[in-house]
């Protein structure tokens, strides 16, 4: 109880609140704008996150993330463009329903639902992260290298588009976590006798680089520098959103299940939640002939699962530190340069930083209905903002914010470099939230296994014989064969067809 | 989209090996066990493997396989260059002339570079390399660079 009072001590101070109000701002803007996803804007904060204490650091990445998510539904409702990957499930149902002039139901359940849905994630992260927590204490460095593992296949099995590409961006980030001096010998390795890489390629700047300068690169190689924006009606958004949620109520409990659970999945994050809840809600719905020609029922279920999954992607990333999607991997690298390593350890140490993220869940979520009913307000201003000058801006932040890390010019090259590898990765169906993972996550896995081994003296039947690493490594092989199973499904039943 | 899979396969292929060469001095733990070249090694041979099916697929013709859309105009590309240049620019320029000067010199010629009125790319330039200078500066106490004229 103490701790919960410390927790509540933290958030709400002066300075804390003022960070919770500008990351609101910050996360409904670059989650209006099409082309700057939640992710980028995690990278972009993390410059700033890096010269605060860790509580207002977490809780401005926790709002904004939840703001961010949001707001992607309203370019999708006016413009019928997704704002954030993670609103493309149901940018057509949305526009759709815009055009039938129904626009204010739209955007009103996509506040109300990305609300509720944030709260229902933020109640079960609550209740399970400690359950685990408890359960991680036992884990020794062989299943934290099973768990690390796990976090890689699961990460290169819901990649989107082709499963190769995603395991080589993986593979590109392990190896970029390669660099650096070794923890066995202490040798450097790939350094080519720079003194910078000793320490190993610099998370920020490489984040800033994937994210930021990418994005801005392909922005000025293509794309709109200006919308037509579909004049709407917003008046009374709210209106009818209580009839929704008792006619939708199962959609609700259900997709906030989903949500919630693909967020704990490692490297499964809110656009995956959203595509798997509109599928369901296709399956079970009485009307799935709508999907997809505007349907209120799809925007609730997906609208619902990708904010519930925000919280789960804090669950491994609280309790096992490996990261649930893009963004808690980049909070946990950040963790990792201010020192603090996320575990188990943190539920007894600090118990009251927890606290203060999971309040910052549950007050990030009730202020999205003010917040998100300003965004609504202001969308069509906000997506007038010219292209021209919005991205020579972020630019701009991203030089800024590499140089500002350690004050030198190896980091803006590290950025340049990422930023133009991105580029091309992204162009050529190379998922680029893999090569983050594998950057966080390399690291644990090879200390965990050489630590391991090195214990054991390299008689590795531990790995499979405790119990712990047992479950974790069947886990992992089922993460694996996973495709597989999916694929003879889908050959089962196209024979079943067939011989009809 | 299918010929590009297979430059990407290539250089993926050409990672693996370089890595085999780098890692090949790499000494080994007491007793003959791999140390600090295990997971390198590791990650070339798998680099090669995933990098081999990579071309493999794209050789194998296949039903969805379609040609990428319309190549980039040539201004585009210009853009993207510009992009680039600006960053190394204000690397150079940044320890001479300071964060002021540069931030919004460089912010204002890519504005108008990319289409944005003279006024307007002004105004904006140095309204964002303020708001930069106070929240590193003022609020996150981050030195930037003052330059030669001291701000």
């Amino acid at each position: 109880m103490k701790s919960v009072l410390q927790g509540f001590a933290l958030l709400f101070n002066f300075k804390v609140i003022v960070v919770i109000m500008l990351s609101s701002i910050y996360g409904l803007f670059v989650g209006a704008m099409p082309g700057l996803t939640a992710t980028m804007a995690a990278a972009l904060l993390i410059p700033f996150t890096f010269f605060m204490d860790p509580v207002p650091a977490l809780v401005s990445v926790v709002t904004m993330s939840a703001m961010a998510i949001f707001a992607g539904d309203i370019p999708a409702a006016l413009i019928r463009i997704p704002g954030t990957p993670s609103s493309a499930a149901y940018t057509q149902d949305s526009f759709e329903l815009t055009k039938q002039g129904k626009a204010e139901m739209v955007l009103g359940a996509d506040v109300f639902f990305s609300c509720l849905g944030g709260l229902l994630g933020a109640v079960i992260l609550m209740t399970s992260a400690p359950i685990l927590a408890e359960f991680a204490m036992t884990f020794t460095t062989f299943e934290y290298f099973w768990l690390a593992a796990m976090g890689l296949s699961a990460t290169v099995m819901v990649s989107a588009g082709s499963q190769i590409k995603g395991a080589l961006s993986m593979f590109l980030g392990l190896f970029l976590s390669t660099v650096g001096v070794d923890i066995t010998l202490g040798l450097p390795r790939f350094t080519f006798g720079s003194v910078e890489l000793l320490n190993g390629v610099n998370f920020i700047p490489a984040m800033i680089g994937l994210f930021g300068v990418s994005e801005v690169i392909r922005s000025v190689m293509g794309g709109e520098l200006a919308y037509p924006i579909t004049r709407v009606r917003t008046g009374h958004i709210f209106r009818g959103m209580w009839g929704l949620f008792r006619k939708y109520q199962v959609n609700f409990w259900r997709s906030g299940m989903i949500g919630t659970f693909i967020g704990i999945l490692p490297g499964a994050g809110a656009d995956i939640a959203a595509w798997v809840a509109y599928a369901a809600s296709k399956r079970f719905s009485k009307e799935p002939e709508k999907y997809g020609k505007g349907s209120i029922e799809a925007i609730i279920d997906s609208g619902t699962a990708n904010n519930s999954c925000l919280a789960g992607d804090w669950v491994p990333a609280l309790v096992f530190g490996i990261p649930g999607d893009s963004i808690t991997a980049i909070v946990i690298g950040v963790l990792f340069m201010k020192g603090l390593r996320p575990g188990p350890m943190i539920f007894e140490q600090q118990p009251e930083i927890l606290y203060a993220v999971y309040m910052a869940f549950i007050l990030a979520n009730l202020l999205m209905i003010p917040f998100g009913w300003l965004a609504i307000k202001c969308s069509s201003q906000m997506l007038r903002v010219p292209r021209n000058i919005l991205m020579p801006g972020i630019l701009m932040f991203c030089i800024v914010g590499s140089f500002a890390i350690n004050n030198t010019v190896f980091d803006v090259g590290i950025m340049l470099l990422m930023g133009i590898a991105g580029y091309f990765l992204e162009d050529n169906g190379f998922p680029v939230a893999p090569v983050v993972l594998g950057l966080v996550l390399g690291p644990l896995v090879e200390k965990n296994f050489m630590m391991s081994v090195i214990k054991a003296d390299w008689n590795l039947a531990q790995f499979f014989t405790r119990t712990g690493s047992a479950v974790l490594c069947i886990l992992t092989i089922i993460i694996w064969f996973f495709p597989l199973y999916m694929a003879l499904l889908q050959k089962v039943k196209k024979s079943g067809k067939s011989s009809k | 989209m299918k010929k590009n899979d297979i430059v990407f396969g290539s250089i993926f292929i050409a990672l693996g090996i370089f890595i085999f060469t780098q890692t090949f001095f790499y000494p080994s733990l007491e007793k003959g066990h791999p140390g600090p070249g295990l997971f390198p090694n590791l990650l070339a041979i798998l680099f090669i493997i995933f990098g081999g099916v990579l071309i493999l697929k794209a050789r194998r013709p296949s039903a969805t396989g379609g040609e990428e859309g319309a190549s980039p105009t040539h201004k585009k590309v210009t853009n993207a260059f510009f992009v680039l240049g600006i960053i190394i620019v204000y690397v150079v320029a940044v320890d001479k002339v300071g964060f002021l000067v540069t931030s919004a010199v460089l912010l204002f010629v890519l504005m108008f570079k990319l289409g944005a009125p003279a006024l307007r790319s002004a105004i904006s330039s140095i309204c964002i390399t303020l708001f930069i200078n106070i929240m590193f500066l003022k609020i996150l106490r981050v030195p930037l660079p003052p330059g030669i004229l001291g701000w």
